[in-house]
């Protein structure tokens, strides 16, 4: 059992650490940050007002401490629920690489055939995850008593690490479970993110309305705390107990089954490949139809809750000066449809760079078929190695436009109750952010044509992107930065033909950066 | 004196599909089993169970006497297994791999100077990670983890299916030796010239059950002249 803790250890001894230290940074970072944004009473009462509404307690989870608020309260009110995911996601991925993937992979077939106990494997996994957990808690705990920021108290640092962190074991345990079930790593993978789902959305419907589905929910209960405020720690100890009793069902079903078996079978395939799966395109479409849909079916369901906050949001912003300087209005200008539009804008360039990431994982779908050796098989058939690039391209291209563009859709569908959304205005908007995506395609084929082993480099622009635009304003950067990141340019509203100069360039961009990639992939070796 | 592995009336159900119905199969201490059979016929199965990681649906499974489901654990300290198909964890190097095993079988095993002979019998450079090598140095790190284990039971399923000749006949002295220091070994292979020269004994797996059984000498002599792919070849295809 040790042994066995020492070599997963051993595999995760870059991982896990990348992980904690991030998770450790953006507290700190943050917890800086909301110092310095909420200095006096008077920031952290408008923020606490923006967040005590129905949506973003559909969003983020419960709001309390109006009476007495603190930058840590309010930092708590707003990150928890983001930590427990991250952590969550951490977690699954952890527990099904040590599990089913190696059972998958035959490799648990060789240290089974070693003297180890039928149960090593899960158990040990299940320790590490509990350690794991316990280092973040620990980490996240004692980095934000470092900060000492306002408000900051040990008790309240360690109820709030310590729901992150027994939530993280939950999911641990859950994972293990969904590895029992499922007989592949992908559907143990689906299974857990599918639960994930749904604790977050009765989450988010029990919080709206205050009902008992709060409580039910993992994701609500860990919410429970009311770190910095209440400090309730019992939340904390039903996670855990949940946690244990899940992993044990798990630890037993895995006792009673056959390696390689789930308890949810395969399903069988077709014995013929369609027509169309038998053409280059058909066989790119097939690999990325998967990814298409569940991108599609998630902006849209983004989409569709700010959607849902866009008429408390427009209210709020009337009579909120910072976000007044966000969105670049003056003071006391009206409310109604300007401001929605801003607003909406605002909204689509951040969701047009979540809408990139599906465009650039489809794009570099090529490259990771390379490195697993499937693509050489491929050329070694009749196929031009640039009409293979260009039908992932094409594929990718066309995502650019749908998936803003359903992103734009579900907003609509969530606000349109409120009467403000007009929906031509917000498909306008949306379009105009298509070659910006574009870009992010061509920065992804450039990089596969020219840098095989760096294609990874394009989320370092996401991630400029993302720093440069959501906090561009707030922290007053220099728009030369701004203007650096293919999202740093918006639409002019009151303009009315679409074709503008950034549309053009950013078109041309893209388009260059395209060919340029193809020139490459034509004459590179393929590389594994 | 109790055969190392003695396998009775052996089924095993997939749900609807019956992959094993009645194997019977021994193995004596010291002896080469050859065991064949065209794909899908049942052999990892049958190795699978032998090695508990499955459990037989009914019939009697014993190694070294002992039922090879219960007593797993204990049993695979005196086993060595090699699989077909060697999946390695990308990040680790061969020779990380080859003492994590060896580690794990536990027990006293044969210690570095055991360890590096094979090593370089096979000529595997075990500083490169496992992502790098080829499906046929996998094999070997496999190979040696456990000829370098001190096991008294060899299950090899088709362990040199990526090996080049000259690796094959390094193979075949390994396992001759083994043969010699008294270890058993069952030999799942479908390279004939490797069964004709290692095994004593012979078994046919074919559709779940077993076709012929039999000593090596037997079987020729039965043979009447014909050549050892001859008799297999007919014993995979008749019957239909």
């Amino acid at each position: 059992m040790i042994r066995y803790l020492l070599f997963i250890l051993r595999r995760e001894r870059l991982m896990t650490p990348i992980w904690i230290a991030s998770l450790l940074a953006a507290s700190i970072g943050i917890a800086i940050a909301f110092q310095q944004l909420f200095a006096t009473p008077e920031d952290m009462r408008v923020m606490a007002e923006t967040l005590a509404n129905p949506a973003m307690q559909a969003l983020i989870g419960p709001t309390y401490g109006i009476d007495s608020l603190t930058p840590a309260m309010l930092m708590a009110q707003e990150l928890l629920i983001f930590m427990i995911i991250t952590v969550a996601i951490f977690n699954i991925f952890l527990v099904i690489r040590h599990t089913r993937t190696d059972e998958e992979q035959g490799r648990l077939e060789m240290l089974r055939a070693l003297p180890i106990g039928r149960l090593t494997n899960p158990a040990a996994t299940l320790l590490f995850a509990f350690k794991a957990n316990l280092a973040i808690t620990l980490a996240i705990a004692l980095g934000l008593i470092a900060t000492n920021m306002d408000g900051m108290q040990v008790c309240g640092a360690f109820i709030y690490a310590g729901s992150i962190g027994a939530s993280g074991f939950l999911f641990a345990s859950i994972a293990l479970l969904m590895a029992q079930l499922f007989s592949t790593s992908r559907g143990a993978l689906s299974g857990s993110f599918a639960l994930m789902g749904v604790f977050y959305i009765a989450r988010a419907f029990g919080d709206m309305s205050g009902n008992i589905l709060s409580y039910i929910s993992p994701m609500g209960l860990g919410l429970r705390v009311y770190s910095f405020y209440d400090n309730i720690a019992w939340p904390i100890l039903v996670l855990f107990v949940q946690a244990i009793i899940i992993g044990g069902i798990a630890l037993l079903v895995c006792r009673n089954r056959d390696l390689g078996e789930g308890i949810i079978p395969a399903s069988k395939g077709r014995r013929h490949a369609s027509r169309f799966l038998q053409t280059p395109f058909g066989l790119a479409w097939n690999l990325s139809k998967g990814n298409f849909l569940a991108w599609t079916i998630g902006l849209f369901a983004l989409g569709a809750t700010y959607g849902a906050v866009i008429g408390d949001i427009a209210e709020f912003v009337q009579t909120n000066e910072m976000f007044q300087t966000l969105l670049g209005l003056g003071q006391g200008d009206l409310i109604t449809y300007q401001v929605v539009e801003s607003f909406i804008s605002m909204i689509l360039v951040v969701m047009a760079m979540v809408a990139a990431i599906p465009v650039v994982i489809i794009a570099n779908k090529i490259r990771s078929e390379e490195k697993q050796g499937r693509i050489e098989p491929i050329f070694a058939r009749a196929i031009r190695r640039r009409s293979l690039l260009a039908t992932y391209t094409i594929i990718a291209a066309f995502g650019s436009a749908w998936f803003i563009f359903i992103t734009a859709l579900g907003l609509y569908a969530g606000g349109a109750n409120t009467g403000l959304l007009n929906f031509s205005n917000i498909v306008h908007i949306a379009l105009f952010y298509v070659p910006a995506i574009l870009v992010m395609l061509g920065m992804a084929v450039f990089l596969v044509g020219f840098l095989p082993k760096l294609t990874s480099l394009v989320w370092v622009i996401f991630g400029y992107s993302f720093l440069t635009v959501y906090f561009g304003s707030l922290l007053g950067l220099p728009e030369w930065m701004d203007r650096l990141s293919p999202f740093g340019y918006h639409p002019d509203l009151e303009a009315s033909g679409f074709v503008t100069m950034p549309f053009i360039v950013l078109s041309t961009t893209a388009i260059a950066l395209i060919l340029m990639g193809f020139q490459a992939y034509r004459s590179r070796d393929l590389v594994g | 004196m109790a055969s190392v592995i003695e396998v009775k009336n052996l089924t095993k159900q997939f749900g609807k599909f019956k992959a094993l119905s009645g194997v019977d199969l021994a193995v004596e201490k010291g002896e080469v089993m050859a065991f064949l059979g065209p794909n899908g016929a049942g052999k990892t199965t049958t190795i699978r169970v032998l090695l508990g990681i499955l459990r037989a649906s009914s019939g009697s499974v014993k190694v070294f006497g002992k039922d090879a489901w219960d007593h797993a654990v204990e049993l695979h300290k005196r086993i060595a297994f090699v699989p077909g198909d060697v999946n390695l964890w990308p990040n680790l190097t061969g020779g990380e791999v080859i003492d994590l095993f060896t580690s794990f079988q536990g027990g006293k095993h044969s210690g570095e100077r055991h360890r590096e002979r094979f090593i370089k019998m096979f000529n595997l450079d075990p500083t490169k990670k496992c992502r790098t090598y080829s499906k046929g140095n996998r094999q070997k790190v496999a190979l040696i983890s456990a000829l370098a284990s001190n096991a008294e039971l060899f299950i090899l399923d088709e362990p040199t299916s990526g090996l080049d000749p000259l690796m094959l006949k390094t193979f075949e002295d390994c396992i001759l030796e083994l043969k010699k220091e008294g270890k058993s070994v069952l030999l799942s292979s479908h390279i004939l010239g490797e069964v004709d020269k290692l095994a004593d004994h012979v078994t046919i797996i074919r559709e779940g059950r077993v076709v012929k059984t039999g000593s090596m000498t037997e079987i020729k002599k039965a043979a009447h002249g014909k050549s050892l792919e001859d008799v297999f070849l007919s014993e995979y295809e008749d019957q239909k």
